[in-house]
């Protein structure tokens, strides 16, 4: 049976409508069209699904859509501010701590999650808080890295040496890949200029 | 994109000669941010399972529940009467030319596999694919699968294969004729059933080398099946026009191997089908097409909708191409003053209803001048699916029994074992072997290293030597001077990173200023697929030589422009200036400009490469383990790794291979095994139970970079990607015996086998 709920999902209301067993990770990727938030194993095992309820990270595959109805969602799409990045993104960037990038919306949120409880993590409390999101590329090194450097970058901005990052759109049609079409006839309802 | 300069990484250099000619611009070593890297952390980055196409429906299979068992009959009338489902295949709905698809197996020999298996033919391993069916919604297309019956007889299973050579045992491709019986060694005495594939090599008199020995050794390895673990699991979007264009939008490591795959399975022309190279999330090897995008199009066809096949992981473990497992039995002969003179290797490979293995048994040998060296080696049929190519294929398995008992011999000769490797080492041939290792060598402190209890060391040394193929590229220079790269590569590593950096590098520009673009297969010019460390090596080339294309026009237009000869003519900081007068000067932006009313008209380069012989790269590990006498669990002290690179052309993207491979060679040594149960049935499907390693089995690696150029790279480069994945199981288990006194030869080494191991030295 299919029942109407209200998501917000980064700061936006997304009503839809799902059945009583529609995992959270199919109402983001396929209702609310932000497939930032990967499917790695279905199981709550590979943490590439990961987004944060409440500011909690979440395995999305193992959440029920209407259960997270009433909690603020962050995904990927919502952590960086318009055309700046959050330091997490940039460090993750700049250290080298993606590959395939698969892991990576998973690994960010849940860097964000890290940093938002510790300021200051040493590399095994890093190490710690990144057990639940596998990556097979990078062997997790580099993302320590750049966790450490995006800590160091939010305790200098903290200190009031606010630094904007501008970074350019997208400007590689050929890497963007075709259009997205909606699959079920018409723009997911508070979907912006996507 | 925003472009960051990394710690430069410790880098030896050695001599030799370099391809290449800079043009002071410095764009090559930089550690430049991928250009990608910018759609990634905002998850805008488009992979196959991200795209949503108007209509689209779901693919599921129906797979085995039996190992090893023959179709009785198939009835899938409940499904299809089911609302919702679009399109149900099986053998029988396929016409006969499509009943059967042409696979590129690792080894580049090619094999017709059937689709599905008919009535009366075999499923061979558990999950084996029986129908697929098309819904509008996977839940429907789910629940129908389960409705279609599937009577099976079932025959007894064979996984071990060990057992699976010996006569008696279950037949699993009726059409394998037995290999005649070995004169010598482990498998000797009575003919080989099961066989897939075999591979002998002789070279000198082993007989006579093993006589002439002080010494002889003989050891067993055994080595499981591993699964490769990208996290993105196999994807593909299919969609066929009226017209019978076929789109495929997919996972895969090269879209033109897709292609040729998809063209030789549906017996369909090439130019008929245009495969979009997604986003790819990880393939190690595994990402070649055949998994599941060959059934989503014959879904889409008989659906006249677009179908999408999403793999799960129980899937993955089920139905993939995994590494094969192997037993390997070596027996070395060597002089008490360590010299090494003959080398003996018997190979079993459990290539599943496969083959592809046994050829790469031959790196048992090494880097090492060995005058008798012998070896008989099969592919040996199991009930398990066929194996696939995992980051330098079969070198991980071969690279352990080879090494492993380089340092048994070491050990019992009481000769150090980065000692014994240099007194043995192959020299010249542009191989840096004695530099490798002697860099993580000093990196580790192995010379001064110490350990407390239940602590060892161990070190072993892998080798690769990249392939090469066909690859084309197009560099255009615009009127704002800026640069663009246009080619058919599919980026795993970074290497759409590296092209930016060899095209500025040529163009004398920054790296900012050249964007990189992917065609699909219809726009793109041929380019081979990113496998076999072949990438930078190969395109590196082809894109060079369309950059100095670009850059002869440009000097064209230039000599034109500023009434000078184009050898007084230098390119760099984005403008063409007269050698001695840095007043004569044009910027490309302008030249840009220039050339769309010139006569030979805008600026595009062209560069074309096929195949030339690359160097051997080695890879050199140590690590430093703690074991628990109380439960056998192994932790990691320290971990070093050392690469010959040849020619670094992004050192961040470097120590990323670097990193990456040595953690999943470790790994395969510390925790990953595929299992099977007796009755055939995959014991671990899934990433609880098949351990991959978590932030935590690690400790900070350090590696350290070696830069012996090779002739034909652009640059000097050498192909990186897969080496580093080589000497970790052998680098794990001589930790282990190094703590212990044990050699364990089984791989992985789990907490049980460590705690046996400790516990009989201690009885």
């Amino acid at each position: 049976m299919r029942t109407l709920i209200e998501l917000t999902v980064n700061g936006q209301p997304y009503p839809i409508d799902v059945e009583g067993r529609t995992r959270l990770l199919d109402a983001l990727r396929e209702k609310c069209f932000l497939t930032g938030a990967k499917e790695g194993c279905s199981t709550g095992d590979c943490g590439a699904c990961t987004v944060l309820l409440d500011g909690q990270p979440v395995t999305s595959c193992l959440v029920l859509a209407s259960s997270a109805a009433g909690k603020e969602i962050t995904t990927i799409e919502g952590v960086s501010a318009g055309e700046v990045l959050h330091p997490v993104q940039q460090a993750f960037m700049s250290a080298g701590g993606l590959q395939c990038g698969i892991c990576t919306p998973g690994m960010i949120l849940t860097s964000i999650a890290l940093l938002n409880e510790n300021r200051n993590p040493t590399r095994d409390q890093i190490r710690f808080g990144l057990q639940g999101n596998l990556c097979r590329c990078t062997g997790y090194g580099k993302i320590v890295d750049a966790v450490e450097v995006a800590a160091k970058d939010m305790a200098t901005r903290e200190n009031g040496h606010h630094m904007e990052v501008k970074t350019e759109p997208d400007t590689n049609p050929a890497m963007a890949g075709p259009a997205q079409a909606d699959a079920t006839g018409g723009q997911a309802p508070g979907e912006k200029g996507r | 994109m925003t472009a960051t300069e990394s710690a430069k990484p410790t880098t030896a250099q050695t001599n030799g000669q370099t391809n290449g000619q800079s043009n002071g611009t410095h764009q090559i070593g930089r550690s430049v941010t991928r250009i990608d890297a910018l759609e990634k952390v905002t998850g805008r980055a488009q992979y196959a399972a991200d795209l949503f196409l108007p209509g689209m429906c779901y693919g599921v299979f129906k797979r085995s529940p039996h190992a090893h068992a023959r179709i009785v009959s198939i009835d899938t009338s409940e499904a299809e009467k089911m609302p919702g489902v679009v399109a149900v295949i099986t053998a029988m709905t396929l016409s006969k030319d499509m009943a059967s698809v042409v696979e590129e197996e690792m080894h580049a020999t090619r094999k017709v596999v059937s689709l599905f298996p008919n009535i009366g033919e075999k499923v061979k391993y558990e999950g084996a694919k029986v129908a697929a069916v098309a819904a509008v919604s996977r839940e429907i297309a789910f629940e129908a699968s389960e409705r279609i019956k599937v009577e099976y007889e079932v025959l007894p299973p064979v996984t071990d294969v060990r057992e699976a050579i010996k006569e008696g045992a279950s037949q699993i491709n009726e059409d394998s004729q037995p290999a005649d019986a070995l004169p010598d060694g482990p498998f000797a005495g009575h003919p080989i059933y099961n066989v897939a594939g075999q591979n002998h090599r002789a070279e000198g008199d082993v007989e006579a080398g093993f006589k002439a020995a002080d010494r002889i050794f003989e050891d067993t390895y055994v080595i499981p099946r591993a699964h490769q673990t990208y996290i993105e699991p196999q994807t593909t979007v299919a969609d066929c026009a009226p017209d019978g264009k076929v789109n495929v939008w997919t996972s895969t490591q090269g879209h033109f191997a897709t292609r040729s795959n998809l063209a030789n399975s549906l017996r369909i022309p090439a130019s008929r089908i245009n495969v979009h190279g997604m986003t790819i999330g990880g393939g190690f090897g595994a990402k070649f097409g055949g998994i599941v995008d060959t059934y989503c199009v014959l879904l889409a066809m008989k659906a006249h909708r677009p179908v999408k096949i999403v793999y799960t992981r129980a899937e993955e473990f089920l139905d993939a191409r995994p590494a094969p497992g192997a037993v390997i039995t070596v027996k070395t002969g060597v002089k008490n003053d360590g010299t090494i003179v003959a080398r003996q290797a018997w190979a079993l490979w459990d290539t599943g209803s496969g083959s592809g293995g046994c050829y790469a048994t031959s790196r048992v040998k090494g880097v090492y001048k060995i005058e008798h060296f012998k070896l008989d080696a099969y592919d040996v049929n199991t009930n398990k699916p066929a194996p696939g190519a995992y980051r330098a294929p079969g070198a991980p398995q071969a690279t352990f029994a080879g090494e492993a008992q380089i340092n048994r011999i070491a050990h019992e000769l009481r000769i150090d074992p980065v000692e014994l490797r240099l007194r043995n080492m192959r020299e010249g041939e542009q191989i840096a072997f004695k530099e490798t290792l002697s860099a993580v060598a000093e990196r580790a402190g192995w010379a001064q290293r110490t350990k407390g209890a239940h602590e060892g060391w161990g070190v072993a040394v892998g080798e690769w030597t990249n392939g090469a193929g066909p690859a084309g590229a197009l560099v255009s220079v615009h009127e704002d001077g800026k640069a663009r790269v246009f080619y058919g590569l599919m980026d795993i590593t970074g290497t759409d990173t590296a092209m930016a950096q060899i095209a500025a590098e040529v163009l004398g520009i920054k790296y900012e200023d050249v964007t990189v673009s992917r065609g699909d297969t219809d726009s793109a010019p041929f380019g081979t697929a990113s496998g076999g460390s072949v990438v930078t090596f190969s395109y590196g080339n082809a894109v060079k030589r369309a950059a100095e294309d670009a850059r002869d026009r440009i000097l064209e237009l230039a000599a034109e422009h500023l009434e000078a000869s184009v050898e007084d003519l230098e390119v760099s900081d984005g403008k063409v200036t007269v050698k001695g007068n840095p007043e004569a000067s044009v910027t490309l932006a302008q030249l840009g400009q220039m050339s769309l009313r010139s006569r030979n008209g805008p600026i595009v380069g062209r560069g074309s490469f096929s195949s030339e012989p690359s160097a051997t790269t080695i890879a050199a590990q140590i690590a430093r383990v703690k074991l628990d006498p109380e439960t056998g669990q192994l932790r990691l002290l320290g971990a070093y790794g050392s690469l010959d690179v040849g020619k670094s052309i992004n050192p961040m993207a470097c120590e990323g291979q670097m990193e990456g491979g040595l953690v999943q060679g470790f790994s395969w040594g510390m925790m990953e095994q595929m299992q099977w149960r007796e009755d055939g049935r995959n014991w671990n499907p899934g990433l609880l139970d098949y351990r991959v390693p978590t932030s935590l089995d690690f400790p900070d690696l350090e590696t350290v970079m070696v830069e012996q150029p090779t002739k034909n790279g652009p640059f000097g480069v050498k192909g990186i990607g897969e080496p580093p994945i080589a000497p970790g199981i052998a680098v794990i288990s001589s930790a282990i015996a190094d703590a212990t006194g044990v050699w364990i030869n089984e791989a992985p080494f789990t907490p049980e086998r460590v705690l046996a191991a400790i516990k009989s030295k201690a009885s």
